[in-house]
């Protein structure tokens, strides 16, 4: 209380606003967990959904979360940090990179939903994947390219150029310099960054409504040609359900996506401690 | 090498650093990684090309069909039913309610925090506060959505029998919850952007913190605190899943947040793409509300990031304070 008097009147207002964000997280959780605390048990990460409650659970979904997630970040971290690479290593500054930059900048804007739009005409039916798995890792990882590439330029050019110039000096060719400089010095940057537009890929449940996330699969996905499924089409599935247990199964799923993403982006926080220390 | 990366070796500005190994440029495998890079550059490009090119090629030949007139007068929005209609005016005034709807809950709190974080608090509650920011900017979507349907809905209709279980205003909250992440961080890079030196000056005369805060921070940063709200309101134009799960898909115009509506992501997000068939007139009007979209989020981040581009410089914030010279306000004098 003493230190709200101190900050005066403009002081507490701000000191109120800024407790909004952990107020309201701290609601979030303790909604999710009162609601889907029960709904988690072994068998509930193990069996497909059914139209019995009690015997409702999220294998299926899990499952094509997995799919979804590895194909993502295996189609969109080498092609973005590839980009990335050739934009700020190779590429002569010219009209066509600094178009090539607004576009990939303006894109990173660009509503979820309308990715899922275009990726239904591009991949569900032109390239052929149909509602598969596949279509959803294109999808996801289309979405999450222009963050990859806008955050890998950062950190490439954050690395000193003396360091590039020292390589150069001691005879280094472009890759060689590349390889052995430029990106261990970059790599936690692009790990970090990374490792944010994918978890909020993998999060998305809007471009997979759109391309046809399949709602009812009960058995799990073999391979990236099976049918659409995943984590967050799931828990939309389970909101849209009238009868309330199914609420609560959503909000079980929902702490289920939550310690998925949150185990992964610690996972990605240790491995960017490891690649620092070991930095010259 | 970009410009900015030499940014502090100004002699060398011509640097090239390639010349010289033009010979080693020739082995097979310096052309390989070359090659590589470059091949990914285009995969990416390829990929952008397809969307742009698929929405505008859609777009236009259902323009072909529904004359543009006809588009933006047309009073309903109801592509599926047997005398189908094409005003896209409804959703656009229901994506604006849901966006300024967001935005009226998360500019204060957003921009509180960030004052707060910059100007008030020791470290470890900007610790605390920073870290529940950054994870509350994590939680994806369609959570915040279960959350709006099991938390914020019922507590409204408790304290306010007359909203509808579908309803705008849990969607602008929950929406505007989503969206404070995003208008706290930028609005800290706009606060951070004042010179100290200008505040030191408000404080060394005596000034209160909130004082000099009125009236010598929010001036200098008041470009950059427009663009955080513009970009965040950007974020909220284009949210679907909270949308669609709070407010429901009621195909009217509803004017009253105790009700449901329909914005342009929901109509997107619930149509179900079964029912239309490739190249008919309701699938290519999916694509036309998604250019929509994609126009109005374009047009959102171009204007907040104009802003960005002319920050306030000093010597405008000198203007600007001259010009807050004459209004004092003596009731507040000891």
């Amino acid at each position: 209380m003493k230190r709200l008097r101190r900050h005066g009147k403009a002081g507490t207002a701000c000191a109120v606003g800024a407790w909004t964000a952990t107020a309201g997280l701290i609601l979030l959780a303790g909604v999710l967990l009162t609601r889907g605390w029960g709904a988690l048990d072994a068998g509930f990460f193990l069996s497909a959904p059914s139209p019995d409650p009690d015997r409702a659970g999220i294998g299926p979904a899990l499952a094509g979360t997995f799919w979804l997630a590895l194909l993502t970040v295996a189609i969109a971290l080498p092609v973005g940090v590839g980009a990335a690479i050739y934009l700020e290593e190779y590429a002569p500054k010219g009209r066509w990179t600094t178009i090539g930059e607004s576009v990939v900048a303006s894109l990173a804007g660009v509503p979820s939903v309308v990715y899922g739009v275009a990726g239904l005409a591009v991949y569900v039916r032109a390239v052929g994947a149909g509602r598969s798995l596949l279509a959803g890792g294109l999808t996801l990882a289309t979405l999450a390219l222009p963050v990859v590439i806008a955050t890998s330029r950062e950190a490439l050019r954050g690395v000193p150029d003396g360091l590039r110039r020292a390589a150069y000096g001691l005879g280094a060719t472009r890759w060689q310099v590349v390889r052995h400089q430029v990106l261990p010095a970059a790599a936690p940057g692009i790990a970090m960054g990374s490792c944010l537009a994918f978890t909020r890929a993998v999060g998305e449940a809007a471009p997979l409504l759109v391309i046809g996330a399949a709602s009812f699969v009960t058995f799990a996905p073999q391979g990236p040609g099976d049918l659409l499924v995943s984590l967050p089409t799931r828990i939309f599935a389970w909101s849209a359900h009238p009868q309330p247990e199914f609420g609560a199964l959503a909000a079980g799923a929902a702490i289920a996506l939550i310690l998925l993403l949150l185990a992964a982006n610690l996972a990605v926080l240790a491995l960017r401690r490891r690649m620092r220390m070991a930095l010259p | 090498m970009t410009p900015g990366s030499l940014a502090t070796a100004a002699p060398s500005a011509g640097f090239d650093g390639f010349s010289a190994a033009t010979a080693a440029s020739r082995t097979p495998s310096e052309r390989l990684a070359k090659r590589a890079f470059a091949t990914c550059a285009l995969l990416a490009a390829a990929a952008a090309a397809a969307i742009v090119g698929v929405l505008a090629w859609q777009t236009a030949s259902f323009f072909s069909d529904v004359p543009l007139t006809r588009f933006l007068t047309e009073g309903a929005w109801a592509p599926f039913s047997e005398e189908p209609r094409f005003g896209v005016l409804p959703l656009l005034a229901a994506t604006a309610q849901i966006t300024a709807g967001a935005a009226v809950f998360a500019t204060p709190a957003g921009i509180a925090t960030a004052v707060y974080l910059s100007y008030y608090a020791g470290a470890r509650t900007d610790r605390v506060v920073s870290a529940s920011v950054t994870v509350l900017a994590g939680v994806p979507t369609v959570v915040l959505g279960c959350f709006a349907l099991e938390f914020a809905t019922p507590a409204l209709r408790r304290a306010w029998p007359a909203i509808e279980a579908f309803n705008g205003l849990a969607a602008c909250l929950v929406v505007g919850l989503m969206i404070l992440p995003s208008v706290a961080a930028l609005s800290r890079q706009a606060l951070d952007a004042v010179p100290r030196s200008l505040v030191a000056a408000g404080l060394a005369l005596g000034a209160s913190r909130g004082r000099v805060l009125a009236r010598v921070v929010f001036p200098v940063a008041g470009r950059g605190l427009a663009a955080a709200v513009v970009l965040a309101m950007a974020r909220a134009a284009g949210e679907t899943m909270i949308v669609t799960m709070a407010a429901g898909n009621q195909a009217r115009l509803a004017w009253s947040p105790l009700e449901g509506l329909r914005t342009l992501t929901t109509f997107i997000a619930q149509t179900n793409m079964g029912d239309a068939a490739p190249g008919t007139l309701e699938y290519r009007a999916v694509f036309a509300a998604a250019a929509v979209l994609f126009l109005l989020a374009f047009g959102m981040q171009a204007a907040g990031r104009a802003l960005l581009a002319r920050p306030t410089t000093r010597a405008h914030a000198g203007r600007l304070a001259a010009r807050r010279r004459p209004r004092t306000n003596r009731s507040r004098r000891p």
